[in-house]
């Protein structure tokens, strides 16, 4: 299965610089790239804080069970989809075969407006992900740097 | 699969619990969430999609960071699919992007018809994904053995783990956090030492 490209600082400084002029402009609280697999990349938050490891894992698998029915419909993709709440609406975008935008904003915030300035992030993300890609299109895994010296047990049951 | 940043120094991993409804796959995680030893904010919320009756509507969700890995901050998510035959679709959602997975097989003996076809599912779906057992580093996990009809571990090996490359497998009795860890830290390292010899071996 293809992954990600490996992402170096300038790619995820690349990526904050665009989900920060989305905040800026769209009054957004919260802009997430994750990966469809569920993993979170990278984000900018503003004001308040959320569980983004769970908003990033949920909103994937929301997007891939929308996928799942855009094929009942004969539709062969839905690009995005919004749910609306009573203070905090979220808008999820795709950007490209492996990753998706997810943005939380204030529900009075009109989610034509917050497309219309993620349109533009969407282009400059996945730019810079295919800019990583065409760096070195075979590398995808550098762990050079773990150390697994330790050799007892990753996770530990706490002792009562 | 498992992404990595470079810049964070992050490695992200999934690992899927799958098998049969009812089999305690839910329980694994829940005992993990549990009793787990982790430092101040290495474990998030244990999220469940369930329905009212407490089954598993899409999935179980725990994110959690391993201690004892130098070098990169290297965060693991647990999930658990639907075990209900009815939520296929479901079940190939969450194996987008799996990493590793424990296949957790129900030791009663009546069980052993639902164990073989779940394994045999869980073959087609990563099919279905362009994937194979023979690509993922997995686990089975013989559960509920502390029932008095659980079948011998000798006949669920002839049933599950009767390959050319056999695979880890432990007994376990998820309710009472028995083998529950045994089972994730196996699959954590085959899955570390798999990641780390792709590196070598790009490198060489």
């Amino acid at each position: 299965m293809a992954t990600l490209p490996q992402l170096i600082e300038e790619d995820i400084e690349a990526m904050n610089r665009a989900l920060d002029e989305l905040l800026a402009r769209s009054e957004a609280c919260a802009a997430l790239i994750i990966d469809k697999g569920g993993f979170l990349i990278t984000q900018t938050v503003h004001a308040r804080q959320f569980d983004l490891v769970t908003l990033a894992a949920l909103s994937a698998a929301s997007f891939a069970a929308t996928q799942g029915i855009a094929n009942l419909v004969s539709e062969t993709n839905f690009t995005s989809i919004y749910q609306q709440g009573e203070i905090h609406s979220l808008l999820v975008i795709n950007i490209d075969e492996h990753c998706l935008l997810t943005v939380v904003f204030p529900a009075q915030v009109s989610v034509g407006a917050v497309k219309y300035f993620a349109a533009a992030t969407v282009k400059q993300v996945a730019n810079q992900l295919q800019k990583a890609t065409q760096r070195n299109p075979t590398a995808r895994l550098d762990l050079s740097l773990i150390n697994m010296a330790e050799t007892g047990p990753l996770f530990r049951k706490k002792t009562a | 699969m498992a992404i990595i940043n470079q810049a964070t120094k992050e490695l992200q991993v999934k690992i899927v619990y799958y098998g049969t409804a009812l089999g305690g796959k839910t329980t694994n995680l829940v005992q993990i969430h549990d009793h787990v030893q982790t430092a101040e904010g290495q474990k998030g919320k244990l999220v469940s999609l369930a329905t009212s009756s407490d089954r598993t509507l899409f999935f179980d969700f725990l994110p959690i960071e391993a201690m004892a890995i130098k070098g990169f901050k290297t965060k693991f998510q647990l999930y658990t699919v639907p075990g209900q035959v009815i939520y296929n679709t479901t079940r190939q959602l969450v194996l987008r992007g799996v990493d590793g997975i424990v296949f957790v097989a129900d030791s009663q003996y009546e069980k052993m018809e639902e164990n073989v076809k779940s394994f045999q599912n869980l073959e087609e779906n990563l099919r279905s994904l362009n994937l194979s057992l023979s690509d993922i580093p997995y686990v089975l996990q013989y559960n509920k053995r502390d029932l008095p009809n659980a079948a011998p571990i000798e006949y669920m090996e002839f049933l599950l783990n009767n390959r050319e490359q056999q695979v880890p497998s432990f007994p376990a009795c998820a309710s009472k956090c028995e083998g529950v860890f045994e089972t994730l830290n196996m699959i954590t390292r085959m899955l570390l030492h798999k990641f780390i010899n792709q590196n070598l071996s790009k490198a060489a």
